[in-house]
């Protein structure tokens, strides 16, 4: 319960008590023989302010609630400004020991725990459709198919899709390229979310030959219209047509993704839209109240079987899938983050374990004060206690300057992984403050509880003499322990971020088969719509092209549906020479380039020539896999490919050459069978590629105005060297290896300065020792060898509990590795080398340091 | 004999005298102030302003346990019991005030 609610219930009981007082002395008044009204003021006068006493009462609580806090926070206090320095280092540990983990936490939070930022996320699914034999890796559904789902599924309360398209926009006084999301009905309603100015579409514009209509996003409102609040009577002109805007949706509202500037709405009943084996939309469902995803899931393909016996070509051959919108949203990052929360956690327990370590040595040397407390009559427990709250009042204030790192980490964040999903969620709240807070309670325990228990260990018979002079310390092996447990935990850590290291540098190094360097990439804004006239696009496209071929500077120019090297491929079954063999399918990646794509990309051609256009026939090239897996090596040219599950409406295309292998499909993907396909239009706005002499970037200008001259009311967008979209694509495996390298490194770090305490501290307390022993004539290297030895024997030993952890942990990283296995050896001798190293060097100082006590003076001292 | 002015009551006696009247058997606020006034016959009386916030005191220091009943004639009153810390305390500061007063005596009786 809230304190002031308590206040408040208190205030009143209090009230309920004085009237009951004020009743009593009433009742005896009549009693004595007053009238009724005379003895209640009587009554009144004789109990006086009642605000006074309720005033008063109120003060006992407050005074016994803020007695106690203040103690502590004194004798808190007192101890900060008797050891700044001590104090600095725990607070700053923990400040960054927490920093880091709420940050980590804080992601996890708005990335992965969070629902969706619809009303009732967790009802909204994705849906998939797939070819049941694996011919197809196409899931995008038929408008017919989705209203069949809509109408029959009972599961869901609606369900609707999207496709994305690019339109050139031109009320403005250039052509700007805009993304619209043709959506399907219902797409807002489904969602659960209305528009902040204006109104969803209505049913006639959800209607082919209805009235136009666009809906903008509030950032596209803001960027164009300055968030004018007429904008409502604006329109837009797109082509030919000149649309009204009805609505502008919420900032928040980024849905399919953060690039979409408008939403209009594609009707199920035009008459483009009626062929089943159309595949346009991603198609979002949500359930019904209460209903889980399996039933969901059941329902669905109940429903799909049903079409399957309507329509037998093609929804027999299809089957569904249902996956909770969130999960396809955040992909695999979660495993990413859980993985840096995991290490990051690690960190903190160091730093929890260096902290205990470090109290351990200062309660040691607190024996006599807590003696003292004893004689007076405190009892164990309130000593404890007093031990703890320093710790406490320590780990907070590192908890609060935890909060101010973790508030900058998540700045940082938005920088560094401005491409992963749901990145703009993630910001500092309330949850991650309360985590920070309750990270720093938690941290406190777990650090002070040990030392503070082990301080008051002897009671009050443990006497002020056993600090006193003459004797040699006693041993304290747990301090030992809390090191080699940090070396451990650091060596984990680091072996972690090696294995992820090594695999992104051999990420870097590996032979694409293609020439990334000196390529620039762009696109010229295009819509579906022009997809009506073929021959047109087809023409445009390779006059831009011979455009760019003869512009001074550029090497080679060719147009592809996807990016080389790019996460993403399009495998489909395919027939050969018009057979297909059941025993043995042939599957690739059909990839769509234009003639001159191989040379652009430098990737050798190694038998027969390059592939030519023509409107009629198709040629194409197959990679050197596809060659050799499927069709005997060098007398693949000549055979005829044609798609297995479109072959009635695809045209059969001619392998002319076989190529070498490439990794198109990402460059941490084994290179596979692939079937580049001639054609320099697969989509009316393809992937420009343009081989230039020098800096690609330095030619981007020239370019532009070039396509421009072209095309002069396209625009020209997304323009960047291929370089950067290869490193682009992997965003998450180098946010995920350089976050966890740093800590790491603070991990080695960390266990350095505990080892280096923990010795400084042992050397200290044992100078009266080795001033003995040299009296006596022990050489100081003996010395020095001692102290060396003790530090380096339980950092081998944590070091080789770290690499068995390491090596039983390393199975957490599989699937995030790329040609380094779990097992590396390299990475585990570097690991064990290092740490070696760096730990003899903390080691060798106060060793050192030890040899060269002076014997006369520290005697003397005593 | 006439009352004894509120400043003439030592400091921490009113704690004493409550847990002594308490003792005798559960009794609410007011009852409190009946019975010091009655026992000490209209010596002590105790003022409203200084005896709730005491109550609270001693209910927060865990010497009286305290909770709402129906007394006579089906009133709502809170009453007040002494809890075994509180016979603990209430042993100890007797104790302590049979010293006080007996050596305070012992020095009133000393001849001149």
């Amino acid at each position: 319960m809230a304190w002031w609610k308590r206040g408040v219930q208190r205030d009143e009981a209090v009230d309920r008590e004085i009237a009951d007082h004020v009743a009593r002395l009433t009742a005896e008044y009549i009693a004595q023989g007053m009238t009724p009204g005379e003895a209640r003021r009587r009554a009144s006068v004789e109990f006086g302010g009642r605000e006074q006493v309720k005033q008063a009462v109120r003060e006992v609580h407050l005074w016994a609630l803020g007695e106690a806090a203040l103690f502590q926070l004194e004798a808190a206090w007192r101890f900060l400004r008797k050891a700044p320095g001590f104090s600095l280092a725990v607070i700053l540990t923990l400040a960054l020991g927490i920093g880091a983990n709420s940050a980590v936490f804080s992601a996890i939070d708005a990335i992965v725990l969070r629902p969706l930022a619809f009303p009732h996320g967790d009802e909204l699914m994705r849906i998939y459709q797939h070819d049941a034999h694996g011919r197809d890796a196409n899931t995008f559904v038929a408008p017919q198919r989705l209203e069949d789902w809509n109408r029959l599924a009972t599961t869901f309360a609606g369900i609707t899709g999207y496709y994305k398209d690019d339109l050139s926009e031109m009320s403005g006084p250039l052509p700007e390229k805009i993304t619209e999301a043709l959506v399907a009905p219902r797409f807002l309603t489904v969602l659960g979310v209305a528009p902040v100015l204006g109104r969803n579409f209505s049913a006639e514009e959800e209607h082919w030959g209805g009235p136009n209509a666009v809906l903008i996003s509030y950032a596209f409102w803001q960027r164009r219209f300055h968030g004018d609040p007429e904008v409502l009577s604006r329109k837009l002109r797109i082509s030919s047509y000149t649309i009204p805007i009805v609505g502008v949706m919420p900032r928040r509202f980024v849905y399919p993704d953060r690039d979409v500037d408008v939403w209009a709405s594609s009707a199920p009943d035009a008459p483009f839209a009626q062929r089943r084996d159309e595949t346009w939309f991603s198609v979002i469902g949500r359930m019904k109240p209460g209903v889980t995803v399996s039933e969901a899931a059941a329902d669905l393909a109940t429903v799909q079987q049903q079409l399957g016996r309507q329509y037998p070509k093609p929804d027999a051959e299809l089957t569904t899938e249902v996956q909770p919108l969130k999960a396809t949203v955040i992909g695999d990052i979660g495993k990413s983050l859980w993985l840096l929360y995991g290490s990051v956690s690690l960190l903190l327990l160091i730093a929890c374990s260096n902290i205990a370590a470090l109290l351990l040595a200062r309660t040691a040397g607190r024996e006599h004060e807590i003696a003292i407390r004893y004689s007076l009559g405190a009892s164990r427990c309130s000593i404890v206690l007093q031990l703890l709250s320093e710790v406490v009042g320590l780990s907070l204030l590192g908890g609060v300057a935890g909060i101010g790192v973790a508030a900058a980490a998540a700045k940082g964040f938005h920088l560094l992984a401005e491409q992963l999903p749901r990145a703009n969620e993630v910001h500092l709240n309330w949850a991650v403050a309360g985590y920070s807070l309750a990270c720093a309670v938690a941290t406190a325990v777990l650090c002070g509880l040990y030392p503070a228990l082990r301080a008051t260990r002897l009671g009050p018979a443990s006497g002020l003499a056993a600090g006193s002079r003459g004797q040699v310390s006693s041993r304290n092996p747990m301090q030992w322990i809390l090191v080699g447990v940090q070396v451990t935990l650091a060596v984990m850590l680091l072996t972690g971020a090696g294995l992820l290291l090594r695999s992104l540098n051999t990420l870097g190094h590996v032979d694409a088969g293609f020439d990334a360097s000196h390529v620039l990439t762009l696109q010229v804004s295009g819509s579906w719509g022009e997809t009506s006239n073929m021959p047109a696009v087809v023409q445009r496209i390779d006059r831009t092209l011979d455009g760019l071929r003869a512009l001074p500077g550029v090497e080679a120019a060719a147009t592809a549906a996807m990016l080389p090297g790019v996460p993403g491929k399009y495998q489909v079954e395919i027939k050969v020479d018009g057979r297909i063999d059941p025993t043995r399918r042939v599957l690739a990646d059909v990839r769509t380039v234009s003639p001159g794509y191989l040379a652009t990309m430098r990737i050798p051609l190694l038998a027969g020539g390059d592939c030519k256009q023509a409107l009629n026939t198709l040629d194409v090239v197959v990679n050197r896999t596809f060659a050799n897996l499927y069709l005997g090596g060098s007398g693949a040219v000549g055979h005829t490919l044609e798609n297995a599950l479109y072959s009635d409406f695809q045209m059969k295309g001619t392998i002319r050459g076989i190529a070498g292998d490439a990794r198109e499909e990402g460059l941490n993907e084994a290179p596979m069978p692939i079937v580049y396909s001639c054609f320099s239009a697969p989509n009316p706005f393809p992937n420009y590629l343009i081989r230039t002499n020098g800096d690609p970037m330095a030619m981007a200008d020239a370019i532009r105005k070039r396509i421009h001259t072209l095309e002069p009311s396209r625009s020209v967008y997304a323009v960047m060297p291929l370089e950067q979209h290869l490193s682009d694509a992997f965003t998450e495996d180098r946010v995920r290896t350089m976050l966890l390298t740093v800590f790491a490194l603070s991990a080695v770090a960390l266990a350095c300065i505990g080892l280096y305490g923990t010795l400084s501290y042992l050397v200290r307390r044992r100078q009266r020792e080795v001033g003995v022993r040299l009296a006596l004539g022990a050489m100081r290297t003996q010395i020095v060898g001692r102290f060396l030895l003790q530090g380096l024997r339980v950092v081998a030993l944590g070091c080789a509990a770290g690499i068995v952890a390491a090596a039983g942990l390393s199975r957490l990283l599989r699937g995030m590795l790329f040609g380094v296995s779990p097992l590396d050896p390299f990475t585990y001798a570097s690991v064990a080398g290092l740490i070696l190293a760096v730990a003899a060097l903390a080691c060798c100082v106060p060793a050192v340091r030890a040899a060269f006590v002076e014997p006369v003076k520290v005697l003397r001292e005593e | 004999m006439a009352p004894l002015e509120k400043t003439d009551l030592l400091q921490g006696t009113l704690d004493l005298l409550i847990l002594k009247v308490v003792a005798l058997g559960p009794v609410h606020g007011y009852g409190i102030a009946q019975r010091i006034r009655q026992i000490s016959q209209d010596v002590l009386q105790v003022q409203q302003g200084s005896l709730y916030p005491a109550l609270h005191r001693l209910e927060k220091r865990g010497w009286l346990a305290a909770e709402w009943g129906e007394s006579e004639n089906a009133r709502q009153a809170k009453f007040y019991r002494l809890s075994a810390k509180g016979r603990r305390q209430l042993a100890s500061e007797e104790q302590t005030w049979n010293r006080l007063a007996g050596a305070v005596g012992l020095i009133l009786l000393a001849e001149q």
